[in-house]
């Protein structure tokens, strides 16, 4: 069952990317792509890389070299797709309150570069498991990547839970997407890259498939489902604090 | 192998802390209802006094060094609550103010984004004063500017006042004692 070639492994590399592509159509459709393109385009990309990939892998003409070639390819265009979709996020997040804007921005800015600087120091103390550099290299930058985009969107998420700056429920459901998917790429490529688990590693290329597919499921609720609507009695202020207040006050005249 | 340690518990607390955020998220609704009561009073005059570069002029001029040195550490201990409290009052108005952004009319909603403009602002001025008062409690003796916190809750108390009214034109609403 947890084997290269086998049905759940077809399944858990084919199905995220057709169900990215249904959602990419869907939102061509209803026009709504034009309110996260950079999103869209990574949507877009990684759908096509995967299969392109995949295909690649399972062609007996292509050699083990072109494969980790394309891969690396892949891998590049993608990461800097990413980092764009935590730029768009933020720029979002942001916009609606200039009293923020700018502290929230130098915040992810820092992070961004202290982040890049344990990614490289990570990367230096990596040894390579791989005599080909092809194959080790591909998985020290796995490396590297995902501790620089996990701890960018972690960033993203403590700035807006520190300041109670509300979501955007479509923006939230990406974020969370891809926090899911970064923190958890991050543990198993941290794995890969150093070598551990050297017997059983096609269960972190499990695991790895199948947490993208649950981060395509959260992007289809988030993206797809409709709003619920929230009744007006909801946004009425308690009128017990009214009443705190003014006995607060009045004590205080008395005083 | 000590490092993929290191990045794996790193990878398995950064997740924990994202769907923590998720869930308390969608607790939100739920717990709302107690916000107004998590309202924290703040004297503002208190407040005054411990941030007036006056009063801490005059300790200095009355006292020895050493214990102004004490005495300081001492208000500025004090002033990091009163600053604390303050960006925990305008975390809380945040909240209810972006219950408030989904109200159908446009006068309370656009109070509402004005009420959380503004307690996102203070609460970014709470940050920024708390690190300067807690650089003064390691030199006592430099300045400290407490201004932009005191303008920011003044200017945040109107706010709620506003959106209070719009909500509820029959009952006043106040955030700060004056």
């Amino acid at each position: 069952m947890l084997q290269a070639h086998s049905f759940l492994w077809h399944y858990l590399w084919l199905a995220p990317q057709c169900l990215e592509l249904g959602l990419t159509l869907v939102l061509w459709w209803r026009g709504t792509w034009r309110r996260f393109p950079v999103f869209f385009s990574y949507l877009v990309f990684a759908a096509i890389e995967q299969i392109i990939l995949y295909v690649l892998d399972i062609s007996p003409k292509v050699t083990w070299q072109t494969w980790w070639r394309a891969f690396w390819a892949g891998t590049i265009v993608e990461a800097m797709l990413k980092f764009g979709v935590v730029a768009e996020l933020l720029h979002y997040l942001l916009r609606p309150w200039p009293a923020l804007a700018s502290v929230g921005r130098h915040f992810i800015s820092v992070m961004g570069v202290l982040l890049v600087l344990v990614a490289a120091v990570a990367a230096a103390f990596t040894a390579p498991d791989n005599t080909h550099w092809l194959i080790s290299g591909s998985h020290t930058l796995m490396q590297t990547i995902y501790i620089t985009e996990a701890g960018l969107i972690l960033s993203v998420f403590l700035l807006a839970a520190y300041f109670h700056i509300p979501w955007e429920r479509v923006r939230f459901g990406i974020a969370l997407g891809l926090g899911v998917a970064w923190c958890e790429h991050l543990a198993a490529w941290a794995l890969l890259a150093t070598g551990a688990l050297t017997l059983r590693r096609e269960l972190l290329d499990f695991l790895n498939l199948a947490t993208y597919h649950v981060a395509v499921l959260i992007w289809l609720y988030y993206l797809l489902a409709p709003l619920k609507e929230m009744p007006k009695s909801a946004v009425s202020l308690p009128e017990n604090s009214l009443a705190v207040w003014n006995r607060e006050l009045e004590r205080l005249i008395q005083q | 192998m000590t490092l993929a340690i290191l990045l794996v518990i790193a990878a398995l607390l950064s997740l924990l802390v994202i769907l923590g955020v998720a869930v308390s998220r969608s607790l939100h609704v739920s717990a709302d209802a107690s916000l107004a009561g998590q309202i924290q009073l703040l004297d503002l005059e208190a407040f005054r006094n411990l941030a007036d570069p006056a009063e801490d002029a005059y300790l200095r001029s009355r006292l020895p060094a050493s214990e102004f040195r004490m005495v300081r550490r001492a208000r500025l201990r004090a002033l990091a609550v009163y600053v604390q409290t303050a960006g925990q009052n305008a975390a809380v108005l945040a909240r209810m103010g972006q219950r408030a952004l989904a109200a159908a009319e446009v006068p309370t909603a656009e109070a509402a984004v004005q009420l959380v403009n503004q307690a996102l602002l203070l609460r970014r001025n709470a940050v920024l004063a708390l690190v300067r008062i807690y650089i003064a409690m390691a030199w006592p003796n430099a300045e400290l500017g407490a201004a932009p916190i005191l303008d920011g809750y003044g200017q945040l108390s109107g706010a709620a006042m506003l959106l209070g009214r719009l909500q509820n034109p029959a009952a006043p609403v106040r955030i700060a004692v004056w």
